[in-house]
């Protein structure tokens, strides 16, 4: 059945795929070659056009730099709490969603809203939310549990700001992606496990679940590295790193060394570490969920 | 649904998919020379001025640039305006890769970066002594030079921190830090009784280090030496600390969570009776019909010192791009752009202290309250240090200072990690 | 068409109608907060008072934002751009992620691995070398520039989109087909596209988004004020520390509304209700 297909004229599949090749490989090769160059050479506010290649150097200064374990625990954590809850609250609305709901498209329309509106001024009102004496959830937690955190100013605190303002922007994008994914699965298949007496949750478990992988895997993959480089709302909300330069995930912090302090080859070395950390990420999480294979196979 | 019948399936596919893409090529080759025809269509050569400067303002140097053109009417001159940051950013990466504005206007401390990056050129080979003459020295000079040369020429002298405070609740503003204090204790109200403070006495972005310096050299300090080093661990700093520290747990009389737009909000809306800010912001609490005075930040009782606020010269540099006939002009228009009816002129709409020693004795200056209140503060500031240095040394101040408000360290504490931190990074980005 | 058969007893559905209604104003309330903020007057951010509509609102930003500011110019680039990079990336995709849904051929597995790889380096280092190509190839101070950029941008996630959900549609749909006598092209055209039609929504939407909202490269790749798209032209109502909240904010509202509207046309593709309950497995 599946071998029809697959001895096809390969040429015509060549000419389907190339156009989206090309440009990909014009926009990124060329500065991800530079980037390697740089990242072996002093780079620097003192040496900016007169930089020389110096090997190692920088990746060693970065790897013995205590802060860099240090935010790439906080970067992990960052990521793997996001994408939960993106993923968790975006595919449990929208299974809500799918079921025989009214004003559905009110609901979803509201719910879409997050990632509509522009990052920049979000991010800065839910800064603005956080503040323990003026902001409005203090005021809502006070009115309802007599309960006054001290967000910003705590660096677990401001963790924790950022973590909500995400995953507030991040669920409609999942919850998209899950009702879209939810369309493709036939209605017959619950209909005959209704007939054969399934519970709710096992055809949800075995119905569900297996075919709504193959629209969300690609999602969360990418979801993923995103979210490990989302450098904006970190950098927003808590205002540059504050308190005391504590807020940071990894890219942040790549992002003062580079602009703020144009120490562009140690950026550069950095950025080759994160990348390495997330191609080793993508290559395992791919193989594990064999993203590439089709599900019928 | 039926289908037509094909008699070879391939050659089909191929021949339409090969139409479509030929559809597909052609519109592009279209709309690709549409483009370039339009790009060709630019004859003029055109000049750009990049600044930060506020709305009013921008006004103003549009209309400059309006007159300018008149002489030159084969150029096509025009502004842009970026958020300082962004201008920084930008202008570097443009210029360095060859293109960039003619002009971009900002606060002298962007020339450190700039000169070491190669980024702007030196000027004081192109203008006359005459030229350069017509500009102040004191109190803070209008041209900056740096590493012996002229890098660029103000047309305003300011964004300095000043006290400002609300008339209607502060008649006449503390001129020492102990009268701050009397007053602060009487303008903190706690109205409806709830505990908390429901207006302040004064409120300021104080864990931002910029807005901190004027308090250190209030008690005779600096942050660093002649040659550039450091010089936060000294008894000055740590005192300087301790009363900001101080005005928030000891007298209460600053709110606990402040940054700037806190500030800002609360003065705005009459939370605060004073704040510490500078004069980009000014114009926003007179829209919000605030009846502001400006004073100086008053006097620390101990050294008998006036705070010095960190004073820039923000003025013209020239891109290290410019050749031959847009290099002449260029400097004709930065002449243009300096001169005393084009600096009164920005005095005129936004209250900005001239760079021109002839525009200073005019009555404009001599006689507007806010402008004399402000050029009293400038009096007693210091000027913005040019070089990199500065950058680092904020950004080392940074952390140490705010765990002082977070209760991480004290100011004895935080002011050691400033020195090692500040010592760490010039080490780390000269290296 | 719902993920069970089953309808929803009654503590049911007060248990769905209760999350959604507490999602549904947890997503609104900072949105009320910046429409509250575009209504005052005089730049104010943050209030004491939770007010959503201020006792002194004002539609004056609304005004100056369409009479004073360019806005409707900025609109019209943003809409050029981000309506090519839509059409540009999701064609792109939509026959890429077929070839890579349907085909096993050398370079497949690395192909899409490769996708996936350019999203991983963060963007901030690429911005120097990127603008250093873009001029080379006179694509600086262009629609172009960013049509390409953008697209660049969006599909890594489109192709592999595209690509998951056709793997949801089994062979036997386009056997079917092919019985019946239809091309290859065709049998791709007219059945499964239709079929794919969520995800093609999705990809729209996500392109259209990915450009619509992009500041970084932008600021780098356009400086000709007549070519500013929406994201830079809202930068600049912030200056030196001082930001126009009103502008800003009743900016912000506006930027969405399109969005939204895209939104809503896409939304019948998304609940497609195209059943492939006509195939038994």
């Amino acid at each position: 059945m599946s071998g029809y297909f697959f001895s096809r004229k390969n040429r015509l599949v060549y000419l389907y795929v190339m156009p989206a090749m090309l440009v990909m490989a014009l926009i990124v090769l060329w500065p991800f070659v530079y980037n390697v160059v740089i990242s072996f050479s002093d780079m620097n506010l003192t040496h900016f056009k007169n930089w020389k290649i110096i090997g190692l150097r920088n990746y060693v200064a970065v790897l013995s730099d205590t802060n860099f374990w240090y935010f790439f625990f906080k970067t992990i954590l960052w990521t793997v709490l996001n994408l939960i809850f993106h993923v968790g609250i975006g595919v449990m609305l929208a299974l809500i969603i799918n079921e025989d709901i009214k004003a559905k498209s009110f609901f979803r329309t509201l719910l879409i809203l997050p990632w509509a509106v522009p990052q920049y001024i979000t991010a800065l009102t839910w800064r603005g939310m956080f503040n323990s004496e003026y902001g409005a959830v203090n005021l809502l937690l006070d009115h309802l549990f007599g309960l006054q955190v001290p967000w910003l100013s705590t660096e677990w605190g401001a963790f924790t700001a950022c973590l909500i303002t995400n995953i507030w922007l991040g669920f409609p994008f999942m919850m998209i992606i899950a009702l879209g994914g939810l369309q493709s699965i036939p209605k017959s298949l619950y209909e005959a496990a209704e007939i054969d007496g399934a519970s709710r949750w096992q055809q949800f478990k075995d119905i569900t679940v297996p075919l709504l992988k193959p629209v969300m895997v690609p999602a969360i993959t990418l979801g993923v590295i995103w979210t490990f480089n989302n450098f904006n709302v970190v950098w927003l909300v808590s205002n540059g790193g504050e308190p005391s330069d504590k807020t940071h995930i990894l890219v942040s912090w790549v992002y003062k060394a580079g602009f703020t302090y144009f120490r562009m080859g140690y950026a550069a070395a950095f950025s080759m570490i994160i990348f390495a950390i997330l191609l080793v990420f993508g290559w395992r999480f791919i193989k594990h969920t064999k993203a590439t294979e089709n599900v019928y196979s | 649904m039926s289908y037509p019948q094909f008699t070879d399936d391939f050659k089909q596919d191929k021949k339409l998919l090969f139409r479509t893409k030929l559809w597909v090529t052609i519109i592009h080759l279209v709309f690709v020379s549409v483009l370039i025809l339009m790009g060709c269509a630019k004859k003029k050569e055109k000049i750009i001025v990049w600044s930060s400067m506020r709305p009013v303002e921008r006004a103003v140097l549009d209309s400059l640039l309006k007159e300018f053109s008149t002489s030159y009417p084969q150029f096509e001159f025009s502004q842009l305006f970026y958020a300082p940051e962004e201008a920084r950013t930008n202008f570097i990466i443009s210029a360095l890769a060859g293109k960039g504005p003619a002009l971009i206007h900002g606060a002298s401390d962007n020339i450190g970066p700039f000169v070491e990056l190669g980024v702007i050129r030196p000027m004081e080979d192109l203008f006359s002594k005459n030229y350069l003459n017509t500009f102040i020295e004191k109190p803070i000079p209008a041209k900056t030079y740096f590493r012996g040369h002229l890098y660029q020429i103000a047309d305003r002298v300011g964004n300095h921190l000043c006290l400002v405070y609300n008339k209607k609740l502060v008649p006449t503003p503390p001129k020492t830090m102990s009268e701050l204090i009397e007053m602060g204790k009487k303008l903190t109200v706690d109205e409806n009784g709830d505990g908390k403070p429901d207006r302040y006495a004064i409120a300021w972005n104080y864990t931002e280090p910029f807005f901190f310096i004027p308090f250190i050299t209030g008690y005779g300090g600096w942050i660093f030496d002649k040659n550039y080093h450091p010089t936060l661990n000294t008894e000055a700093t740590r005192k300087a600390a301790q009363l900001i520290y101080d005005l928030v747990n000891k007298y209460k009389i600053m709110p606990k969570e402040c940054d700037y737009e806190i500030a800002n909000a609360l003065f705005k809306d009459g939370l605060t009776a004073m704040i510490i800010n500078g004069p980009w912001s000014w114009g926003t609490y007179l829209k919000n019909k605030i009846p502001i005075g400006i004073a100086r930040i008053p006097k620390i009782d101990e050294t008998g010192l006036w705070p010095a606020p960190l004073v820039s010269p923000m003025g013209y540099s020239m891109n290290v791009n410019l050749r031959g006939k847009k290099l002449e002009i260029t400097k004709e228009l930065l002449k243009f752009l300096t001169s005393k009816q084009a600096v009164l002129r920005y005095t005129r709409v936004s209250g900005t202290i001239p760079s021109v020693k002839a525009a200073f004795k005019d009555s404009l200056v001599q006689n507007n309250p806010l402008i004399k209140a402000s050029l009293d503060q400038v009096m007693v500031g210091r000027p913005m240090p040019v070089v990199t240095e500065m950058r680092w040394i904020f950004d080392a101040m940074r952390p140490a200072y705010q765990g002082i408000f977070t209760g991480q360290v004290t100011p004895e504490q935080a002011v050691k990690q400033m020195q090692k931190l500040a010592e760490k990074l010039i080490k780390e980005n000269r290296e | 068409m719902a993920s069970s058969v089953r309808k929803l007893s009654g503590i049911e559905k007060i248990i769905a109608y209760s999350i959604l209604t507490a999602f549904s104003l947890f997503a609104i309330y900072p949105i009320l907060v910046v429409f509250s903020i575009s209504l005052r007057p005089g730049d104010r951010l943050l209030s004491k008072s939770l007010a959503i509509i201020p006792p002194d609102f004002t539609f004056q930003s609304y005004v100056d934002l369409f009479t004073q500011q360019p806005f409707l110019r900025w609109m019209f680039n943003s809409l050029v751009v981000s309506l090519s990079v839509t059409i540009f990336a999701v064609s792109l995709a939509a026959t890429a992620g077929y070839a890579f849904s349907r085909f096993k051929f050398k370079g497949r597995d690395a192909s899409m691995m490769a996708l996936i790889t350019t999203q991983m380096f963060p963007v901030t280092m690429l911005l120097l070398p990127l603008f250093i190509i873009m001029i080379g190839l006179g694509f600086y101070d262009s629609y172009w520039g960013l049509i390409i950029a953008y697209s660049a941008t969006a599909l890594p996630f489109t192709v592999w989109q595209m690509k998951g959900y056709y793997d949801t549609i089994p062979y036997s749909m386009e056997e079917a087909a092919t019985i019946d006598g239809a091309s290859q092209f065709t049998t791709f055209y007219k059945i499964i596209l239709p079929l794919a039609l969520p995800a093609l929504a999705i990809t729209s939407l996500f392109s259209f988004m990915t450009a619509w909202s992009e500041y970084l490269v932008a600021a780098v790749l356009i400086q000709d004020k007549d070519l500013f798209t929406l994201p830079l032209g809202l930068k600049m109502f912030s200056s030196n520390m001082e930001v126009a909240w009103g502008l800003y904010s009743a900016g912000a509202i506006v930027v969405s509304i399109p969005v939204v509207i895209l939104f809503l046309s896409l939304s019948r593709w998304l609940i497609s209700g195209l059943t492939l309950g006509s195939v038994k497995a």
